[in-house]
């Protein structure tokens, strides 16, 4: 193979970027600073990597990938009970964020199209980063990691609409605000067709044509990134930027019933695509733009870590959440989004904006995910700490105005039983405990298997560490596992081991039940064996025994 | 961005094909890049990254599932199957490049594209007709390991060939010391790295794909293909649980690599002339013919009975995705020419394209007429009015301790010599046969017993059985609601196992709660 400088640079990058993430470990900063680290280590440090074509078609990928997985999470019924706060705190915050930041900006010399770029870029929140975190604090479900997620999905549709403005801006002239205003119409237009084809295909044609290929999860997953990169292709011909077409993509399978399924498959491969985006974009800076920038990036970091925080601390206890909920709320949005540098990423090649803007919304973001991930991971201590003192007193929620939040939860399944592997056995299984009351959740592959069973169903494979998570299998009393396939059901017994539950499972041999057995396994289901006994039964009801 | 948006729409019109057709996917992504030339002006740089990107995933992929505790106690029987089959396809493949004229070097080339079979077809046909976990099932997936293994072992031993036998000693003398250090991690660093170190999915990741461009380095220093390091590294990754455990994060990154190289393969290639056409067709009748006779042959000697043998014989008669590798290296090695990279790329295209209209159930009684244990003269008479067994297994056994005190005699028919041995040293009428064959029916009286007991797991090899008019009771073995379905209308009683293993679940479940409920009462 004479193509080895890509999978050389392609390795320095994935071994640096592992290395960083390894070291920052201890300081449990977040991966995507530890990426950009990496990158500018082995860029502007030691000159080893320089981005290549290739490359940058690789962190474009990483960007349309991010944008589809995120589409891919906006789905309507996660935040229709948080709906009315998450429109009112994301919008009242990204009106108060954008109009602060700009005043700021302006404050400390920049010019107006400058300014707009840097006020947007500090206005949305990281979805990946917070999400990622309250996952690991395994703490998505609580009241205030909803709203949080919710507040995120609200900042990801204004995205759209920021996207499209700016790179209207982007293309258009600076100095001729009809001309802009031309280009802003001509994003907005293309924007519109582009919404209208996505409608239309999403409420007639992704259901029937996807429900056709559901049943082979590999096809269906290669036909949703299909759909991505026509839209990414579709955005790109109607002059608007490749993250509207990514997202719309996402957005419109999150309407079907694989779109969990899907973002399991999808999110591996971005946290690949996206480590190379992030590590170039590390590579590509510049220190020197960043040290002459020091005074605004120490400035805009502050607003960003205090004044966010105080923006939402106030909107949602205003809307009578209590002081706990409002303040580890407004905690998760102390940090500049992913989408800030893809934004300044879309400036700077349009132009409008030089390296040391890119470089400063750089540092901003470093300093805030830091700072930030570190708020989030110890949010209750803080929030212990602080109400101890007078700071949180003014935001309690109004008299008369309480919302009751314990009426949101119960939405998990507890102590209940994950059947997996919907053939007859599974169903059969599921049907006799459903017969007794206890709840149990079925997971399967094939949504044609799922169809028709009783109860909660969850569609995708279970060799992926997340449908587990998402199956509550810690919370879980016990785990069968009714598939024909030994390998998974060799792991499924080593994840019920490692969360301390019992598992069921069917085995196929004499073999695969000693195995399964030093797995810890409770029953290796020996359906041959029964099956027998049940032959000899028939028999002997039939009096085959009897002369 | 277009270019990839382009390969991934051939991929899905591909995948599209595949599931209105049912044919393998590889071939007809390898045809939708090729489409793709016909129609568009391909970005070369681009298209040769996508190629070197998609070929090391691939095969690191194959690598890490490169687990050789699936066979179970078929490892033996697997490895003499696929050496023989390597070895004798591999001197065909040489034999005839030397006839065309290719030269030592490209001959030895088209030997080890033509010497293995394709883990991808073959594994989905298992997968499909649930032989994944079957004794023809265990040994087929054996093979095919062993032929991976074989094929990156030669890989240098290819590459080398011209300068001499000293370079191709330090070749594989450096691959096996990479082999050493693989097998090594797998034995003792592997589990530690995903278990202990990953500390998230992400991690994970990165760990794995640090490891795998870690064994790239070290080929490049140890001037071996990188496809070899790339294998390696999987073989490092491949053992229990650590090839499980990393699965989840690899398989999507395997899954997008997978059609891109296969797509960006074809387009890769230049369109055939008439002349490398017929030499693909000449070479897919030797795969198509030497290897159902051969893999037969010496799986039967292995210990299957004749059809299952058979079927295995007829599952591995395709090339392989590493066929393809082996063209690659060899292009851009400068040791073939890409028009040799053409014709293995069409025997690898044509003959998976017709492995699932040859590797079928029909075919193999077809052939069945041929084999030369048809010609016996059956040299017992047919009993009557008796309980007639079919497959006994461990949980057979356990049912024969009541069958023989029933006042009929029992006549038992498993395809495994040694129980049918240890039988008739019971005093047992047992006979080895294919129950699936209408001629060992009607030798050991289907039609006239008493009771006729169907263990045989599939509803395909009961059919000759339910086909074929029985005076008594047939109870046959059932998994599935469909199954049993299938059973009841064509005359028989099924016995639902699913429903039993269900009873068997549930007193369990029944125990565990009584248990927990014990201490409070």
């Amino acid at each position: 193979m004479p193509e080895t400088r890509l999978l050389l640079d392609l390795g320095l990058m994935v071994v640096a970027a592992a290395l960083f993430v390894f070291l920052s470990r201890p300081v449990r900063i977040p991966s995507i600073v530890a990426y950009i680290f990496a990158g500018l280590a082995l860029g502007p440090a030691l000159g080893l990597v320089e981005v290549s074509h290739t490359l940058e078609v690789i962190s474009e990928v990483g960007i349309a990938l991010l944008l589809f997985l995120v589409g891919l999470e906006l789905s309507l019924a996660k935040i229709r009970d948080v709906g009315r706060v998450a429109v009112v705190a994301g919008l009242g915050q990204v009106i108060f964020t954008a109009a602060g930041g700009f005043g700021l900006c302006m404050l400390l010399g920049f010019g107006a199209v400058e300014s707009i770029f840097i006020a947007t870029a500090l206005t949305f929140s990281s979805t990946v980063v917070v999400v990622k975190l309250l996952d690991q604090k395994k703490e998505l479900d609580t009241v205030y990691g909803r709203i949080a997620v919710g507040i995120f999905l609200v900042q990801d549709l204004v995205v759209i609409v920021a996207l499209t403005l700016l790179s209207g801006l982007a293309r258009g002239d600076e100095a001729d605000a009809l001309g802009i205003l031309r280009e802003v119409g001509l994003a907005f237009g293309g924007m519109f067709v582009l919404l209208a084809a996505t409608w239309a295909a999403t409420r007639w044609s992704l259901p029937r044509i996807f429900g056709w290929i559901a049943s082979r999860p590999k096809a269906l997953f290669v036909w949703a990134l299909t759909w991505c990169f026509l839209l990414v292709m579709g955005a790109e011909a109607l002059k608007i930027s490749v993250e509207i077409g990514a997202f719309l993509a996402g957005i419109s399978l999150a309407q079907l019933p694989y779109h969990g399924d899907l973002r399991r498959r999808v999110h591996p491969l971005m946290n690949f695509f996206i480590a190379i985006f992030f590590v170039s974009l590390g590579i590509q800076m510049e220190f020197q733009a960043a040290a002459a920038q020091w005074l605004p990036a120490i400035v805009l970091s502050l607003f960003v870590l205090i004044g966010n925080p105080l923006i939402f601390l106030f909107i949602i206890s205003r809307m009578g959440y209590r002081r706990e909920t409002a303040f580890l709320t407004s905690v998760t949005v102390a940090q500049i989004s992913e989408f800030s540098f893809v934004l300044a990423a879309l400036g700077l090649a349009a132009g409008v904006i030089g390296e040391e803007i890119l470089s400063l919304i750089a540092v901003v973001g470093l300093v805030t995910i830091a700072v930030s991930a570190y708020m989030i991971l110890y949010n209750h201590g803080l929030f212990a700490w602080l109400n101890r003192t007078p700071v949180l007193r003014p935001f309690d929620p109004p008299k008369g105005r309480e919302v009751d939040e314990k009426k949101n939860h119960g939405h998990l399944l507890q102590d209940h039983v994950i059947v997996v592997g919907m053939n007859t056995l599974g169903k059969e299984l599921v049907r006799r405990l459903h017969g007794r009351s206890i709840p149990v959740l079925a997971v399967d592959t094939d949504p044609g298997k799922l169809a028709g069973v009783e109860g909660p169903t969850l569609l995708g494979n279970a060799e992926y560490l997340s449908l587990l998570e998402e199956a509550g299998l810690h919370r879980a009393r016990l785990l069968i596992s009714a598939l024909h396939i030994e390998d998974v059901n060799r792991l499924l017994a080593l994840r019920a081991q490692e969360v301390g539950i019992p598992a069921v499972v069917l085995a196929g041999d004499q073999a695969v039940e000693d195995e399964l057995m030093l797995l810890g396994v409770a029953l290796a289901i020996n359906s041959r064996a029964a099956g027998a006994a049940q032959m000899v039964i028939e028999l002997e009801s039939r009096k085959v025994f009897q002369p | 961005m277009t270019f990839l948006a382009v390969l991934l729409m051939a991929a899905a019109l591909a995948y599209g094909v595949s599931r209105w057709t049912g044919l393998p996917s590889v071939p007809l992504l390898i045809l939708a890049g090729v489409g793709i030339t016909a129609l568009i002006p391909v970005d070369q740089e681009l298209l040769l990254d996508a190629l070197v990107l998609g070929l090391t995933l691939v095969v690191f992929t194959a690598g890490i599932e490169l687990n050789p505790g699936r066979v179970r106690q078929w490892r033996g029987a697997a490895f003499q199957v696929g050496v023989a089959q390597f070895v004798l396809l591999g001197l065909v493949g040489l034999g005839v490049g030397l006839l065309l004229g290719l030269g030592t070097g490209p001959a030895v080339y088209l030997g080890i594209a033509l010497s293995a079979s394709s883990t991808l077809v073959v594994i989905r046909i298992l997968q499909r007709r649930q032989l994944l976990f079957e004794p023809v099932g265990r040994i087929v997936t054996g093979v095919l390991l062993v032929q991976d293994f074989l094929v990156i072992l030669f890989l240098p031993v290819a590459g080398q060939l011209e300068n001499g036998v000293s370079a191709v000693a330090s070749g594989v003398a450096a691959t096996l010391g990479l082999a050493v250090l693989a097998l090594s991690l797998n034995r003792w660093g592997a589990e530690w790295v995903v278990r202990r170190l990953a500390f998230d999915e992400e991690s994970m990741l990165l760990l794995v794909l640090s490891i795998l461009f870690g064994f790239l380095g070290l080929a490049w220093l140890l001037e071996l293909p990188l496809v070899t390091g790339a294998f390696l590294a999987g073989v490092a990754l491949s053992s229990f649980p650590s090839n499980l455990l990393v699965r989840g994060q690899v398989s999507s990154l395997g899954e997008f690599f997978h059609l891109l190289f296969f797509v960006a393969l074809g387009a890769f290639l230049p369109f055939p002339s008439l002349g490398e056409l017929g030499q693909s067709l000449l070479l897919v009748g030797a795969v198509l013919l030497v290897t159902p006779v051969m893999v037969a042959w010496l799986a039967e000697r292995a210990g299957l009975s004749a059809r299952p043998a058979l079927g295995a014989g007829l599952l591995l008669s395709q090339t392989s995705e590493f066929s393809l590798v082996v063209g690659i290296l060899g292009v851009s090695a400068g040791q073939i020419t890409p028009e040799l990279l053409t014709i293995i790329a069409l025997v690898t295209v044509l003959s998976m394209v017709t492995t699932p209209f040859l590797a079928t159930d029909r075919m193999g009684l077809m052939l069945m007429h041929l084999h030369p244990s048809r010609w016996r003269t059956p040299d017992r008479p047919s009993p009557r009015d008796h309980i007639l067994l079919l497959g006994c297994g461990r949980n057979g056994m356990a049912m024969l301790e009541d069958l023989v005190i029933a006042p009929y005699p029992v006549v038992v028919v498993d395809d495994d010599p040694l129980l049918v041995e240890k039988l008739a040293a019971m005093g047992l009428a047992a006979y080895r046969g294919d129950i699936s064959d209408p001629a060992v029916l009607e030798q050991v009286g289907a039609r006239d017993a008493r009771v006729v007991i169907s263990t045989i797991r599939r509803v395909e090899d009961n059919t000759p059985l339910l086909r074929m008019r029985t005076s008594g009771l047939t109870l046959v073995r059932a998994f599935q609601e469909e199954d049993a379905t299938r059973i009841r209308a064509m005359g028989a009683e099924p016995i639902l196992y699913s429903q039993a293993a269900a009873d068997q679940v549930m007193e369990w479940i029944d125990g565990m709660m009584d248990a927990k409920e014990a201490p409070r009462a």
